[in-house]
């Protein structure tokens, strides 16, 4: 077999397999990593986004307008669950993971007597393309491209607009926001809506490469909490970025060598020693290491 | 149409009292006073005579007979599970109006169709001098009745109900939880206390329940197909197994394809027990196992195993995945450029993956099923319109809820037989070599095994996932038990035998 097609397939698999994790996470950055609300609700989030998408798309919408609908009637239903329910958990982490988990019960129990067992698929845009031994689906390219425009567009969003430097502000300490007139309530509110739009905008997105199901949420729910506490909270972007990463290039070569089974052990092997060593996750010991050299620069 | 009376079975114990009897004659013949003899035996003859009449005192009593249905009604099985609830739903309604599929105790085969044969029946030498050759008997031209197709197989059974009773099919949800399972299989048992247990999906639901069900000596009918082997005296499994399916669709492929084979399959008992069945068998077809990938069933990205495919170069592919995550394995392979043809057992026939993926992901997908909606035979299209009148909304009818269908069918038929419901007495009439009319063709339930005989036919997707039929066996046996020599008539087991314990086929492999 040729050198060149390999290091290329490896390649691929390496984006694909940390663009995956990153959108899985995407919505659950947001809420999780910020928030710190342990939403189990995550994956019936995606759902709801997959399954905007689908119906929109089977309705004749096209597909990318569907996609960025699919963020909207997620956020619009995030801020809905925020004001009813979510609101009255801030603070009580395990009551927010119980309450969640109910919404996520009822969530895909509802879909699966609204919509039956299954809906219709989307079949996947773009073609292949192949190289040596080995072809590639262009979606997934296009995905990972997506994935570090959200990046682009998230780190943004906090670092360069007033919500951003509102919303850190009212995380970090929501009295002292409040006292110098941030208007918190809504803060979360938009903040939760935000996450879960997220989650219905990366579940759209995965949508034609999964199958439409009333439970499809539970399968991203593991990699999403993993990508997450893997990243840490002291950066919540830079961190999502970072374990993606990581774990994405634990997994394609042992996954390529050995077998999917080895390569899902390999890593769930990887996260309980990057948690063993970084208990903050990676982006708290970035910072650490970062400010150490700045430190010593400036000395 | 001619009704059939079912026969009631005669209780043992009856045989018994005849028994005593017998011996009592010879007793006096030989010349032990009768008296004596008679006080010895009084015990035995009433107890003899009573217990019968209080098993149909048992029977007789009034309320609903229970069956208890277990399927994922939710969770990543429930695509399957619905349709076996609903199979089962439709099966009871149709007892309780008072139909039943045709069949008895009649044993294998069954009805078949209309077909062509020779115009004169083969003459040896055919005027020729020449005697070692064969006279065809002319063209194929004679169209004429080989076997009857008939219309429908749903009949009058001569009651509403069962034995002068309802049916009640009490069905809990299963979650796609082995542990629920394990909960719900006790509450049937112990609570509700079912006349007949209908239940389970995948292999580690079983066999989560299977020791429940021996503890209680439930009557357990295990509908789905699966890997083969479980010998149990209170499990009946009327799904197709792997000398059903794997079997005759690896030699096809090989045939068709080529030998190198790639198998990707879901990590638990049932993909890694037909993978081994694979493995085993392929080299006495002349196949060849290349490599075995098994994939966790909450893996749901396969590009990694779609490039490993790409770098072993199979002349096919091999796929048993189970559930909604793995079935994304279709439109990612076909997303990549994946274009190798595929067999499969449970692809297609049993989550319909050709309705839900868009075409061309299951293009030369081959599939060796004893059901799919598809089938074109009269009796089939009955159903299917039997179906779709009582459930306008559901997508499809897969292979295991014609199982489901029919066993439930299969039961009554069964009770009807024994006259009774004690769960004994039922076990010992479905082995009296009952046979059943199913949408699918003739089910025989093979006694010693407790495995059913299957009508299997090979289907095949095309690129615009028509399904179509490339070749038909109207009756495979089950065989690979009672090579092993199990007999539940003459002994009783409760064990899973696997491939291993079998010499036959480590005896061909070329290791």
């Amino acid at each position: 077999m040729d050198v060149a097609p390999l290091v290329l397939s490896l390649l691929y698999q390496f984006g694909t397999g940390a663009a995956f994790f990153f959108l899985a996470a995407l919505g659950l950055v947001v809420i999780l990593g910020m928030m710190n609300i342990i939403n189990l609700a995550h994956g019936e989030l995606m759902m709801i986004g997959a399954y905007t998408a689908t119906i929109t798309y089977h309705a004749g919408v096209p597909f990318w307008l569907s996609v960025i609908l699919s963020f909207f009637v997620a956020a619009a239903f995030g801020a809905v669950l925020e004001l009813l329910i979510v609101r009255r958990f801030y603070g009580r982490e395990l009551g927010a993971l119980v309450v969640t988990w109910g919404v996520s019960l009822v969530l895909g129990q509802g879909a699966l007597l609204f919509f039956g067992p299954f809906l219709p698929s989307i079949g996947i845009p773009g073609g292949s393309f192949s190289y040596g031994d080995f072809s590639f689906s262009a979606y997934w390219l296009i995905l990972v491209l997506i994935s570090l425009l959200l990046i682009l567009a998230l780190w943004w969003l906090y670092n360069r607009t007033p919500y951003g430097l509102q919303a850190k502000a009212t995380m970090q300490n929501a009295e002292m926001a409040k006292s110098l007139g941030v208007r918190t309530p809504q803060i979360y509110t938009l903040t939760f809506s935000l996450g879960a739009g997220l989650a219905g905008l990366s579940g759209a997105l995965l949508a034609p490469t999964v199958t439409i199901a009333p439970f499809m949420g539970q399968q991203f729910v593991a990699p999403a909490f993993i990508t997450v506490v893997v990243g840490g909270a002291a950066n919540v972007i830079a961190g999502a970025v970072a374990s993606s990463a990581v774990l994405a290039a634990v997994k394609t070569p042992i996954g390529m060598a050995f077998g999917s089974f080895s390569g899902t052990v390999a890593l769930l092997f990887a996260a309980l020693i990057i948690i063993r060593i970084m208990p903050n996750g990676i982006s708290a010991a970035l910072q650490k290491y970062f400010n150490r050299r700045a430190g010593g620069a400036m000395r | 149409m001619t009704k059939r009376k079912d026969t009631t079975l005669k209780p043992e114990a009856e045989t018994k009292t005849q028994d005593s009897a017998a011996v009592a004659e010879a007793a006096t013949s030989k010349g032990i006073p009768r008296r004596t003899f008679m006080t010895g035996t009084a015990a035995t003859v009433t107890a003899a005579t009573v217990l019968p009449n209080l098993r149909m005192a048992r029977a007789a009593e009034t309320g609903p007979i229970k069956i208890g249905h277990i399927e994922d009604l939710s969770g990543n099985l429930a695509v399957y599970g619905v349709q076996k609830y609903h199979a089962a739903l439709l099966a009871v309604k149709e007892i309780n109006e008072g139909k039943t599929l045709k069949g008895g105790p009649v044993g294998s085969g069954g009805v078949g169709f209309t077909s062509n044969f020779a115009a004169s029946p083969p003459v040896m030498g055919a005027g020729d001098k020449d005697l070692k050759y064969v006279d065809k008997g002319g063209a194929l031209s004679n169209s004429g009745m080989a076997f009857v197709e008939d219309e429908d197989v749903l009949v009058d059974s001569g009651e509403s109900g069962l034995l002068g009773r309802e049916v009640e099919l009490i069905a809990p949800d299963g979650q796609s939880n082995n542990n629920i399972w394990q909960q719900l299989t006790r509450k049937l048992i112990l609570e509700d206390k079912v006349d007949c247990l209908v239940a389970g999906f995948t292999s580690a639901e079983r066999e989560a329940i299977r020791p429940i069900v021996d503890q209680y000596k439930q009557l357990f009918f295990y509908t789905n197909q699966y890997e083969g082997g479980v010998a149990d005296s209170n499990t009946f499994c009327t799904g197709a197994i792997v000398e059903q399916q794997v079997i005759p669709v690896v030699d096809y492929m090989i045939q068709k394809f080529g030998p190198r084979v790639y198998t990707i399959a879901a990590d638990y008992n049932f993909g890694q027990l037909t993978a081994a069945w694979t493995k085993a068998f392929a080299p006495l077809v002349g196949g060849e196992i290349i490599e075995e990938e098994f994939v966790p069933l909450s893996v749901s990205d396969f590009t990694t195993s779609i490039a490993r495919i790409q770098a072993a170069k199979p002349d096919w592919v091999f796929t048993l995945l189970v559930g909604t995550n793995q079935s994304n394995y279709y439109p990612q392979a076909a997303a990549a450029g994946l274009e190798y043809p595929m067999a499969s057992t449970v692809n297609m026939a049993q989550g319909y993956e050709h309705r839900r993926f868009k075409a061309p992901s299951l293009n030369r997908m081959y599939n060796c099923v004893n059901y799919i909606e598809e089938i074109p035979t009269a009796r089939n299209r009955a159903f299917v319109k039997r179906w779709y009148e009582m459930f306008p909304d559901d997508p499809y009818i897969g292979q295991m809820a014609q199982n489901t269908y029919f066993s439930v069918h299969l039961y009554a038929k069964a009770a009807r037989l024994a006259g009774t419901t004690d769960q004994e007495t039922v076990k010992k009439a479905l082995e009296s070599g009952l046979s059943i009319e199913a949408p699918e063709g003739a089910v025989f339930l093979e006694p010693s095994t407790h495995h059913c005989s299957h009508y299997i036919r090979l289907a095949t997707a095309d690129a615009n996932h028509n399904v179509s039929f490339v070749r038909e066996w109207p009756s495979i046996q089950p065989w690979w038990l009672q090579r092993v020599g199990v007999n539940l008539v003459k002994h009783k087991e409760y064990k899973q035998y696997i491939p291993d314990e079998d010499p036959f086929f480590s005896m061909f492999s070329k290791s």
